[in-house]
């Protein structure tokens, strides 16, 4: 009997994909894991493990003549410009990892690019989106997701199109708020009207004061450049206080998670620019939607969709430079590949920017959601 | 433009009302104790986590929750005060310094117990909208400026007419001649911090469920009652009043001629003025040497 289970446990343990593999590949990551980011953190991270477990469960990559298998080496940055340098510098000589993927916030990506380029490690973001990170003329920055240039084009070609004259703003009182705030004007047309543009800080709770401007301005819109937790609460405050102006928001409020923040009458008509609508009938998204509820029972986030295909993305460069420990061939490689990922297909400009499709999703009637833009890929009710 | 007027004034009386509440705490003990307590937002906060607690937990009923909620804040003013500022009671900058260290204890001790998101609890007070033509109120705002009017009425008749609250007149305008007439300072102060904790409970318990309950949420209530209790005259309970409403009222109409983002320059603008031309504030009496 104990032979046998011997046996029978070599034979599965040589059936193992793994046991195919000749070696292991580190890749970096910095994300933040803790602090008041961690949640979005933890839909970067799902995408990074769900890359991870498939190519392994695939038996691994091949670079060469060998087979690598995949593993990460994950730094807590908490979203602080400090702890993400420090945790690239880590990485680029303590750890020395071909390469980094990552990170959340847009400021500590900043950060850390020059020490990517330092180092000659290339680091390919997933989740950032100020448009200035790859406007350094940095060789080894890329970004896989959309920046906030591309979906400020999407969401202001669509503007035009409605009845939102004039339009009005509550932002956040930060680089993103104003940034976007600004980005939009720029974006419309000269002859656009705005109503009133207000600024609140992060962790303002209490929005009357923009309601009563927005009503005396008589506006037919009204853009939320905002995160989920604010966008939620001026929703509510905004609806209860009698207003039915349209509303526009961010990828932030176009999710199941946002819907149980408030209920379908409160977000029925909303529009908000998406980078993942999760229940897209395209086979790419369908599948890694199916997967991600499978593994971790919940919708899935197009934070985890990006950085999913980061991994692909980080894979494909090491498989076409022929090297698991040359950051600089990598970086050329990385310049140089295509990928079709969940996304979409990633290619990157001469800045390092990928263009993946920025789509525009609408709440329905009854809490789902459709893809209004771009045209070719509308879907109705339940698609969003 | 009148419609917009009518509409600030009523959000601006609501958040004054929260002020009201925090200040009255803050005066009753800076006022009986000399103790400035910038802890005093933090307690606020507990108590809107408490309420939920207590809602969702244990009794389902929102006024059984405000109830407990203020059954525990008082509870931990009385440790506050035996533990923390008696000790400090005549070293100002000993107590102010250890009132920052407990911000950082609670509010930490908070997301510990709680976690960083934020709370929602949603009761029917919140979801009941009062409509005035094109305007629309939830039934909360009412409710906090019933219940504050309420609370400062019974204080106000608790410091007048009870033996109690005799004895924290006398022992906050002379606390010696207090001692002589057999009145015990030590269950005095007590007292005060109990009722204090309570004032700032109930203001977390009434503001939390119209908003979020977060680690944050008491921190500007706190700076406002600060302000209130500066413009309307340290230790004076109708200056804190009048200071607590006034900044909710002119902070919420000056946003209709001025960006919202500068709101707050508003009030701590006539901070800074109040403490260069009366420094004792509205209400407050002016001691010689103190300006």
């Amino acid at each position: 009997m104990r032979k046998l289970l011997l046996t029978t446990a070599l034979a599965a343990a040589f059936m193992a994909p793994a046991a195919y593999a000749d070696e292991t590949v580190t890749i970096g990551i910095v994300t933040a894991q803790t602090g008041p980011l961690a949640a979005p953190g933890k839909f970067q991270m799902n995408g990074f493990n769900l890359a991870v477990d498939e190519i392994n469960g695939n038996g691994g990559f091949q670079v060469g003549d060998t087979t690598y298998m995949l593993e990460l080496k994950v730094y807590d940055t908490r979203c602080n410009a400090a702890e993400g340098a420090s945790a690239m510098q880590r990485l680029a000589t303590v750890d020395q990892v071909p390469i980094v993927l990552g990170e959340l916030c847009s400021p500590v990506a900043a950060a850390e690019a020059p020490i990517a380029q330092d180092f000659q490690v290339p680091l390919v973001v997933t989740v950032p989106t100020a448009s200035s990170l790859t406007e350094q003329g940095n060789p080894y920055f890329f970004r896989v997701n959309a920046n906030s240039g591309q979906l400020n084009e999407a969401l202001a070609a669509f503007v035009e199109t409605i009845d939102s004259e004039p339009l009005s703003f509550i932002a956040w009182n930060n680089d993103t708020g104003r940034g976007g705030a600004n980005g939009m004007r720029e974006l419309l047309p000269e002859d656009f009207e705005f109503g009133y543009i207000g600024f609140f800080n992060v962790g303002e709770v209490d929005f009357a004061n923009h309601i009563t401007n927005i009503r005396n301005e008589d506006s037919k819109a009204i853009m939320l450049l905002m995160d989920e937790e604010p966008g939620a609460l001026a929703i509510r405050q905004i609806r209860d206080a009698g207003l039915d102006a349209k509303l526009i928001g961010t990828l932030a409020m176009g999710s199941n998670r946002f819907l149980d923040r408030l209920n379908a009458e409160y977000l029925n008509g909303m529009v908000q620019y998406s980078s993942f609508p999760p229940n897209a009938p395209m086979e790419r998204i369908k599948n890694f939607s199916d997967t991600y509820r499978e593994k971790y029972g919940e919708e899935s986030h197009g934070f985890a969709a990006q950085s999913y295909d980061g991994v692909f993305v980080a894979v494909e460069a090491m498989k076409a430079a022929g090297t698991t420990t040359d950051g600089a061939a990598i970086r050329d490689a990385l310049a140089e590949i295509s990928v079709d990922g969940v996304i979409g297909t990633i290619s990157f400009d001469e800045k390092g920017q990928a263009s993946p499709p920025v789509y525009i999703t609408e709440w329905c009637e009854d809490g789902s959601r459709k893809i209004i833009a771009p045209e070719d890929l509308a879907a109705d009710c339940g698609a969003g | 433009m009148a419609t917009a007027i009518l509409e600030q004034f009523i959000n601006g009386a609501m958040m004054g009302s929260i002020y009201v509440l925090m200040a009255l705490g803050m005066v009753l003990i800076y006022g009986v104790m000399h103790v400035l307590n910038f802890a005093h937002g933090v307690l606020f906060m507990v108590g809107g986590y408490l309420t939920h607690l207590f809602f969702f937990s244990w009794t389902g009923s929102y006024p059984l929750a405000i109830l407990g909620s203020m059954v525990a804040l008082a509870a931990i003013g009385i440790v506050l005060e035996r533990l923390v500022f008696r000790a400090l009671r005549d070293n100002l900058r000993m107590q102010i310094v250890s009132s920052l260290g407990l911000i950082l204890i609670i509010q930490n001790g908070v997301v510990q117990i709680w976690g960083p998101h934020a709370l929602q609890m949603r009761p029917t007070t919140v979801e009941t909208l009062v409509k005035f033509g094109q305007l629309s109120f939830t039934l909360q705002h009412f409710v906090i400026m019933g219940v504050v009017a309420a609370a400062v009425a019974a204080l106000y008749l608790f410091l007048t007419h009870t033996r109690l609250g005799t004895a924290m007149r006398a022992t906050s305008q002379a606390p010696e001649a207090a001692v002589v007439v057999g009145i015990d300072p030590n269950r005095v102060y007590t007292l005060t911090f109990m009722i204090a904790c309570a004032l700032a409970g109930l203001g977390g318990a009434l503001l939390g469920p119209l908003f979020i309950i977060f680690p944050q949420m008491g921190d500007a209530p706190m700076l406002k009652a600060l302000s209130a209790i500066v413009i309307g005259g340290m230790g004076s309970v109708p200056g804190a009043i009048v200071g607590g409403l006034g900044i909710g009222i002119v902070e919420s109409l000056s946003t209709l001629v001025i960006p919202t983002d500068y709101r707050d320059t508003i009030t701590f603008g006539v901070l800074i003025l109040m403490l260069l031309i009366r420094p004792w504030g509205i209400f407050g009496v002016r001691v010689r040497g103190e300006d």
